[in-house]
């Protein structure tokens, strides 16, 4: 019984290593955030007063949130929409064998590898003195507060298409070919194989993608950050951004960190609603 | 003789969806050249034709780049941060995994479900107060607090990759080891560890590409220059040098140089490591 117990001890020393790091970086921050969220603290001055759901209120109030929400839906939807299309394309374009297939393959997930800083910096030149030449215009689309989220959806596929394509190439690897085979001596055609063979099979690998580039753009910050700074004015300005800008530059650390927090429930509710959609269509085979 | 026949037509546009393939490579591979012609040619020759190679190579970019980003600074805080996450990572998310995996009780199941909670979590709601926390803790602007976070960001999603391989190593081996006497700690490390070699590479390569490329958490952490990793310092150098456009990318393709050596060395084990929580083995 006592050697038991030690032996129980002995097994939770193991976890304690990770808890520790968790419990400073994740935990406690985590609950500080949450006390900070119903006080009107600026984020420096030693005294603060508890205001209740004041900062609810005024976030669901403030008109100003409207466009960093619009930026960021826009973003999130149309760079999940885009990497998954475009990179299950890929994957089964290059789902065959030719001469320099893996060689595609490689520059295709290159930009996956390099840091988001330098992708967008990298852009933000290609927008300013490239394409004004590429396409006779005065301005790239990062200049136009009309032009410039979607030019900030091009530098995220470019980055991240590689990323969506290795994921579905490995899912396309689990499909057994004697299905295509069967389903050929069937009649079926290319587009017909693909929509009642791939796809359907291919569900566990979308469960995995699409939630995870929802979530992913939702919180989108960097990209923002470093093509735009957020501009033209505001107009490149997302939630995450908007989030930094209370919490950070404005001193307004109460309010900024309820919106952290309502961020977190708006993706939370968003990607398992939509995880548990993909996750219904999985078949077993 | 007939199937000849049958296979011209379907080869013809089969050339045709290569061709177009490898155009979509070369638009993929746009953006880096562009980079690297930017960075050796000279202000004149980049005002007259951004887009062509340059007649004349100007390397004094590279060396002025060099200087002004304190290059070698930013790279030795990277190198720094990146070894030291991962090897705490490894360590850290392994020996727990190993206990969450080999309990399958609610005592160790409620830490596992703690830590893939975490998963989800963006690092907006975590950002302020940390800040807060590591200035408390005198670690702000400090190596050891940004890796500190860097770990403990990571540790819902590594763990739970872990705890997936762990269930399928077999216990018979750490049980014949635990019955001959050996302690908890050597049989971990001794038999299981070593076990562990393919699901440590994945962590290895994507802690490592997290690490070397984290910009947001860095941001909020660091704002001196003499801690700043590499994106850090090419993010603050754009801002400064926005009229030496030839010099900045200069140094975008040095800071390019050492993640793209990793991934020429190790683009099987980066692919596996990030379809890894994708696809079901």
């Amino acid at each position: 019984m006592k050697r038991l117990y030690k032996n129980n001890l002995v097994t939770f020393t193991f976890l304690i290593p990770a808890l520790l790091f968790f419990s400073l970086v994740v935990i406690f921050p985590f609950f500080r955030g949450l006390n900070i969220a119903f006080t009107n603290w600026d984020g420096i001055s030693p005294t603060y007063d508890y205001v209740g759901l004041r900062n609810l209120k005024l976030l669901f109030s403030d008109t100003d949130a409207i466009e960093p929400i619009k930026n960021t839906l826009f973003f999130a939807f149309s760079t999940t929409f885009l990497v998954n299309v475009l990179g299950l394309l890929l994957a089964v374009a290059l789902n065959t064998k030719f001469k320099g297939v893996n060689l595609l393959k490689t520059f295709i997930f290159m930009p996956m590898v390099i840091s988001l800083v330098l992708a967008s910096i990298i852009w933000r030149y290609i927008y300013s003195d490239i394409y004004p030449i590429l396409f006779h215009t005065d301005s790239g689309l990062l200049g136009n507060p009309s032009t410039v989220m979607l030019g900030i959806v091009i530098i995220a596929v470019w980055k991240e298409v590689g990323l969506a394509m290795v994921i579905y190439y490995a899912g396309l690897q689990t499909i057994p070919k004697d299905m295509y085979e069967s389903a050929r001596i069937d009649g079926a055609g290319i587009v017909q194989q693909f929509r009642s063979i791939t796809i359907p099979l291919l569900m566990p690998a979308f469960t995995y993608c699409i939630p995870l580039w929802l979530g992913t753009g939702l919180r989108q910050f960097d990209y923002s950050m470093v093509a735009t700074k957020g501009g033209p004015g505001t107009s490149s300005q997302t939630m995450a951004m908007y989030v930094y800008n209370y919490e950070f530059p404005y001193f307004k650390a109460g309010y900024g960190q309820m919106s952290a927090i309502v961020l977190f429930a708006f993706i939370l509710f968003i990607t398992v609603l939509v995880t548990r959609y993909f996750r219904r269509r999985e078949v077993e085979y | 003789m007939n199937t000849s026949r049958a296979t011209k037509p379907f080869k013809w546009v089969e050339r045709i969806r290569i061709a177009i393939l490898y155009a979509i490579g070369l638009l993929f591979l746009f953006p880096f050249y562009i980079a690297i012609v930017y960075s050796i040619k000279t202000p004149m020759e980049t005002a007259e034709s951004p887009l062509s190679f340059p007649k004349h190579i100007s390397w004094s970019n590279y060396a002025d780049a060099i200087e002004a980003s304190n290059f070698f600074l930013a790279l030795r805080n990277s190198v720094v941060t990146t070894s030291a996450t991962v090897a705490l990572t490894i360590l850290v998310c392994s020996m727990g995994a190993y206990v969450i995996a080999r309990n399958n009780n609610r005592f160790y199941s409620f830490f596992y479900y703690l830590f893939m909670s975490s998963i989800m979590l963006p690092f907006q709601v975590l950002m302020f107060p940390l800040y807060k926390t590591w200035a408390d803790l005198h670690i702000l602007n400090t190596l050891p607090g940004l890796i500190t976070s860097l770990t403990g960001v990571q540790i819902g999603y590594f763990c739970f990759l872990y705890v997936g391989f762990i269930k399928t190593v077999p216990r018979e081996l750490e049980e014949s080891a635990l019955l001959d006497g050996a302690s908890r700690y050597r049989t971990f490390f001794s038999i299981i560890f070593p076990l562990l070699k393919p699901i440590n590479m994945t962590i290895i390569v994507l802690s490592a590409l997290g690490a070397w490329n984290d910009f947001v958490v860095s941001m909020v952490l660091v704002q001196k220059k003499a801690v700043s990793t590499l994106p850090l310092v090419q993010f603050q150098f754009f801002g400064e040098y926005t009229s030496q456009v030839n010099m900045a990318f200069a140094a975008i393709i040095l800071s390019m140089i050492p993640i793209m050596i990793f991934y020429g060395f190790a683009q099987r084990y980066i692919i596996g490591g990030v379809t890894a929580g994708a696809v079901k083995g």
